[in-house]
């Protein structure tokens, strides 16, 4: 055989192989496609069946409401003695900002005409208005306002 | 429904571009690739008219867009596309309808979004639609964990919307997200089809990663990856599309999709310098089209720079560690910002992607290094080697809470770039 026949012979064995592994690549890219279709579709399942869970974005729903206090107050404090370095709690602290817009919430604060205290019990943010010398006006879902006569506007 | 008249002005005002620029392209492609033009221009006149000239009449913004695609319309005799649905587009189409539903489902129970939706973007969208002039207080030191100094315009987006029903609803960046993510599977399927010729392996790759669980996650989660992975995806098909058609309007075309892209995120700045650079030395021979290109690039990426120069704050979250004696560098941080990705490649979130993918790039050889498929995968190989210098220098945050955090979505952003090349080299070999 010679050296021309020999290359034809290698490049053809070449060519076969090609074709088989982008076949085998095919086979695999549609198992993977029906897996994650399938998943999808048992995710978007439990997605609509599931009631118990509490997702992490209904944490700020508890200050709806609030932005109607707060019309045209640029700045409001926000209390907390939650350790913010627990994601929860600071997620609590954005998503309140967040239902809040545009007023700007002032962490850890109190200097402000209003008040926001989240504590960890309504008891500890009771003591703490009185500590600093404001007066408690709404309490909802444990998340109590208070009035700083004092305060800043 | 004031949010669809949104989307027919935006699909517009895309379209009345495109068909100048892409006028051979097939006719659904040539709408998918003009809606996500379409919101670029929708949140680059939210920027010049809120932003660069604090003007807050509702009514600017979508007027400018209104303006421009009546002007577009009455500038040049304009001659509708020839639509005829093939079968393969009913297939397709059934494809995206079935990919839809999870994504759909997934979005109506994230209405808000994932964290940096409410902690970030959509934040800085509320401050500017209900701030008005004080908008500017989203940029002040203690909104640090907001990324105060990233661009705006994924939020400016939804604020055009919110701009044309007149009241800020949160249904709007919800649908968005939806939109972005069927626009990128849209773009995908039918870029694929037209490189490739194949309708079934477009439809596979394209439900490979739409359908990946992560995937559908960040998609509603609302953030402006999504938008990056949209821009970089249309960039480089028109980039293709150009070559294949020898057609130098779509590099144009390319070019105003990365300028887009780079006012979505400061990583989209990086990509799209980095895309923008390679395709000019690319082009470095064609004398008389280079300018074309980089004034192209140039106005869509001005209101990037506009923002950079005169708006945003420093980065609140960032410490030089080739400097700081307190954070430094460490050998520790390099070794594991060295393993940690192919721990990532192989997570079973990624249900197998990385592994395919890996085997479509040695396939294809030589093929994905050349010409136009070159620069793409130098675009790929430079943008990943500048972000994981970034992880390093940057010694601000504990480095495997930040890789576990976010490499997922700088992962996600390239996805649909990274099938198109593969499946655009494995056809050429």
């Amino acid at each position: 055989m010679d050296a021309f026949s020999t290359n034809l012979t290698t490049s053809k064995k070449q060519g076969i192989l090609r074709r088989n592994l982008k076949i085998t690549l095919l086979v695999a890219l549609g198992l993977i496609a029906a897996f994650d279709i399938f998943t999808a579709y048992a995710r978007a399942v439990f997605q609509i069946q599931d009631r118990t869970s509490i997702p992490l974005h209904s944490l700020g729903f508890q200050f709806i409401g609030l932005e109607n206090v707060f019309k045209d107050i640029h700045t409001v404090g926000y209390y907390t003695n939650k350790d913010l370095k627990q994601p929860l709690a600071v997620a609590q602290f954005e998503q309140a900002q967040y239902m809040l817009v545009p007023t700007v919430l002032d962490l850890n604060h109190t200097q402000w005409r209003w008040d926001i205290f989240d504590c960890t019990s309504p008891q500890i943010a009771l003591e703490a208005i009185k500590r600093l010398g404001l007066v408690p006006m709404k309490a909802h879902n444990g998340i109590i306002l208070a009035y700083n006569p004092k305060g800043i506007e | 429904m004031t949010y669809w008249i949104g989307i027919i002005i935006s699909l517009a005002a895309g379209f009345l571009v495109i068909r100048r620029m892409a006028a051979r392209l097939d006719p659904v492609l040539q709408f998918f690739l003009a809606l996500g033009l379409g919101l670029g221009i929708d949140g680059t006149c939210a920027f010049y008219v809120h932003i660069l000239f604090n003007q807050f009449n509702r009514f600017i913004p979508v007027g400018l867009v209104l303006a421009s695609a009546v002007v577009l319309f009455f500038i040049k005799p304009f001659s509708m596309p020839r639509f005829k649905l093939t079968k393969q587009h009913a297939w397709g189409l059934l494809g995206l309808i079935v990919l839809a539903v999870p994504l759909a489902v997934s979005a109506h129970y994230y209405p808000l979004g994932g964290w940096d939706a409410w902690s970030c973007w959509n934040l800085k969208a509320k401050f500017i639609f209900l701030g008005h002039e004080n908008w500017k207080d989203m940029l002040s030191p203690q909104f640090w964990r907001s990324n105060t100094q990233y661009p705006l315009l994924w939020p400016l987006i939804n604020v055009w919307f919110w701009d044309l029903s007149g009241r800020f609803d949160q249904a709007v960046p919800m649908l968005n997200s939806v939109v972005i993510a069927l626009l990128t599977a849209g773009v995908l399927l039918l870029g694929l089809m037209e490189l490739t010729g194949q309708l079934a392996a477009g439809l596979l790759a394209v439900a490979v990663i739409m359908a990946l669980p992560i995937d559908i996650t960040l998609y509603t989660s609302q953030y402006s990856d999504s938008l990056l992975g949209l821009y970089l995806l249309s960039a480089f098909l028109c980039l293709l599309l150009s070559e294949k058609c020898k057609e130098p309007k779509l590099k144009i075309l390319s070019l105003i999709f990365l300028g887009l892209m780079s006012f979505a995120k400061d990583e989209g700045m990086v990509a799209s310098v980095i895309a923008a650079l390679l395709i000019f030395w690319h082009q470095r021979k064609d004398k008389k089209n280079l300018k074309a290109f980089i004034t192209a690039f140039c106005l869509a990426a001005l209101p990037t720079l506009l923002f950079k120069l005169f708006f945003a704050p420093k980065n609140e979250a960032f410490v030089n560690g080739l400097l700081s004696a307190q954070k430094p560098t460490t050998w520790p941080r390099l070794e594991t910002i060295a393993v940690y990705p192919w721990f990532e490649f192989i997570s079973a979130k990624w249900a197998g992607f990385w592994l395919l993918a890996a085997g479509g790039i040695l396939l294809a050889g030589k093929k994905l290094w050349c010409q136009a498929l070159g620069v793409i995968g130098l675009t790929l190989i430079l943008y990943l080697g500048v972000v994981l210098a970034y992880y390093a220098v940057n010694t601000y945050f504990e480095i495997v809470w930040w890789l576990s955090t976010t490499l997922s979505r700088i992962l996600f952003a390239l996805l649909p770039t990274i099938v198109l090349w593969i499946a655009a080299g494995l056809k050429d070999a």
